[in-house]
């Protein structure tokens, strides 16, 4: 026994020798560095309820959008808008464009008149045949740079034949002068033509001189419902909260403030169980609400399916359960969304 | 704030987990390791004096049915300490000699009386085989408790340095119980091999000790037969 005593002994220090030496600190286990996401639930009302502010100011209270730049700039705004900035009363200031056409012609016709004159001759023969040929004229102008539109344009005026002039001017020749320019660049005199630049000034002056307080034009723009009257941009002095760009607010209940309105009347619903066609009922029980949750007047109860006895004794326990039920408890904020209740009581569920 | 700390504790090499331990942990992780060396000890001189005693059985067996007399075999083992096989017969063989040499008169009586002292010497042959058994077993249940407890109060003083520390973190948490739970490891690697240890040779010591009881058994009806014989011839002689 000694002998096997003192073999066991031996053995079992060199095994623990082995062990301690070669169990060496166990790996550090490596957890890899991933990088976490961070996710967010976003309920729906986030979307569906958004409050008018600006996307990158922190949450508040109340909805407020971003302060504008400019507090007061329209000292009488009597117009209210949704403009992101501020106009006048466009049709009151602007006269109106009969007059802009009537006094136009006479400035652009003097003006372009010099200079396109010498080269004048060939295109002059192809304008006057009716508008036919003018397609030809257009096709021409790529080819031969900058002189051609001018002409096109001056010559009408110059000449002034009663028939040939207004068919041209009628018959869209216009379009590609336009067209025409940009490639034209060079040439300058084709800028007056624009005559509003030059036409208000006198229209004013006529207006202003004439007679002192009256402006036929304002009384069309207050007479005029079809065009959108300028108006001031929305602002607030307040700083910005977190929103959108308009309040989209449902001002619905939300789940659990439904859930807590069935609660409150399923209190109070008891029905007689063991109805042979209770099953088959649906009652609907309409109702208003006064602010404080009382109900105004008498709820309106309406059932359907079952036999008459089954549906007069349901409809008469829900009529109960939701004339006890009352005062709703129910979020102020929100009376817009529950001012008008609809219940309906599905039965089936109850036996 | 207790960084130092924390920085000497991630050392788990094995040695630095058993120097970390208390006081009571290292005294069970001492105790089971010299349960361990006890179990593999009685491993050793079990399996070296099994396999002397199944030879020296197979040995007996093979002189004693090769038509050797009685008489010459017995003086030959009755000089030398025996054991096994030879114990029973030698012991038989003295008390059919003190008996029938005096001249006893009952053969029931004799035969009764050489039925006992084989049973006698078998006993102690049994006794000799299954010594040391019974610590093993008891090795191999007790261990993996022990090595608990002194997993559960390193646990313990291990959650409660922590609570001192005042942090969760896993880096404090982890080398207190890592060292706890070296005690359930070491007192699983005792256990393990004296269970096992133990049921063989406690399977082996039955089958052995059964071979013993069947040549009892087989030499006491030769003994049977000789008095027998012996009887009829004094009485023929007579």
């Amino acid at each position: 026994m000694k002998g096997s005593l003192a073999t066991s002994t031996v053995l079992h220090v060199l095994v623990l020798g082995a062990a301690l030496s070669s169990f060496t600190a166990p790996r550090t286990l490596e957890v890899a560095d991933v990088e976490s996401f961070p996710v967010s639930i976003v309920p729906v009302e986030e979307i569906t309820q958004i409050q008018q502010g600006e996307k990158t100011a922190p949450i508040a209270e109340r909805a407020a959008p971003m302060p504008t730049s400019r507090p007061n700039p329209v000292p009488d705004a009597e117009n209210a808008g949704d403009n992101s900035v501020d106009l006048t009363s466009s049709a009151a200031a602007t006269p109106s464009p009969r007059e802009v056409v009537s006094e136009a012609p006479p400035k652009p016709a003097e003006q372009p008149a010099p200079k396109p004159a010498p080269e004048a001759p060939e295109p002059v023969a192809e304008p006057t045949p009716a508008p036919d040929p003018v397609p030809e004229p257009a096709a021409e102008k790529p080819a031969e740079p900058t002189p051609a539109p001018v002409d096109v344009a001056a010559l009408p005026a110059e000449t002034t034949p009663d028939p040939v002039a207004e068919a041209i001017t009628e018959a869209a020749p216009a379009e590609p002068q336009f067209a025409a320019l940009p490639s034209a660049g060079p040439v300058p005199q084709t800028r007056p033509e624009p005559a509003r630049e030059a036409a208000p000034k006198p229209a004013q002056e006529t207006a202003s001189s004439k007679e002192s307080d009256f402006n036929a034009d304002q009384v069309a723009a207050l007479l005029n419902k079809q065009d959108a009257a300028g108006g001031g941009a929305k602002r607030s002095t307040e700083t910005a909260s977190l929103g959108g760009t308009r309040t989209t607010r449902g001002n619905t209940l939300s789940q659990s403030e439904m859930d807590a309105l069935r609660g409150q009347i399923q209190k109070y619903w008891n029905i007689i169980p063991g109805m042979a066609d209770g099953g088959d009922v649906r009652v609907t029980v309409k109702m208003r609400l006064d602010p404080a949750g009382n109900i105004i007047g008498e709820p309106d109860v309406s059932a359907s399916g079952g036999s008459a006895g089954t549906r007069g004794t349901l409809s008469g326990s829900a009529r109960r359960a939701v004339l006890r039920a009352q005062p709703y408890q129910l979020p102020k904020e929100k009376y817009d969304s529950w001012a008008e209740v609809i219940v309906n009581f599905d039965p089936s569920q109850m036996f | 704030m207790e960084q130092v700390g924390l920085a000497a504790t991630s050392d788990v090499t094995l040695w630095s987990l058993f120097m970390q331990a208390g006081f009571v942990v290292k005294l069970v992780m001492l105790g089971l390791i010299g349960a361990s060396i006890w179990t593999w000890a009685i491993v050793a001189d079990k399996w070296i004096s099994f396999g002397k005693f199944r030879r020296q059985l197979d040995q007996f067996e093979q002189v004693f049915w090769s038509g050797q007399s009685l008489e010459e075999l017995y003086r030959t083992l009755s000089d030398r300490k025996s054991s096994g096989m030879s114990a029973i017969f030698v012991s038989a063989m003295r008390e059919w000699k003190k008996s029938f040499e005096r001249g006893a008169k009952s053969p029931i009586g004799l035969q009764m009386r050489i039925d006992k002292a084989m049973d006698v010497a078998l006993a102690r042959e049994a006794e000799a085989l299954e010594s040391r058994l019974g610590s093993l077993a008891s090795i191999g249940s007790a261990a993996p408790f022990i090595g608990l407890f002194g997993t559960v109060v390193g646990i313990m003083t291990s959650f409660q340095a922590i609570a001192g520390s005042k942090s969760t973190n896993l880096a404090v948490v982890a080398p207190g119980i890592a060292e706890a739970l070296l005690a359930t490891a070491i007192g699983l690697l005792a256990a393990i091999p004296a269970v096992i240890a133990y049921n063989k040779f406690s399977s082996d010591a039955g089958k052995l000790s059964a071979r013993m009881e069947g040549f009892a058994d087989e030499f006491s009806g030769i003994l049977s037969r000789q008095i027998d014989e012996r009887m009829n011839a004094r009485q023929a002689a007579e």
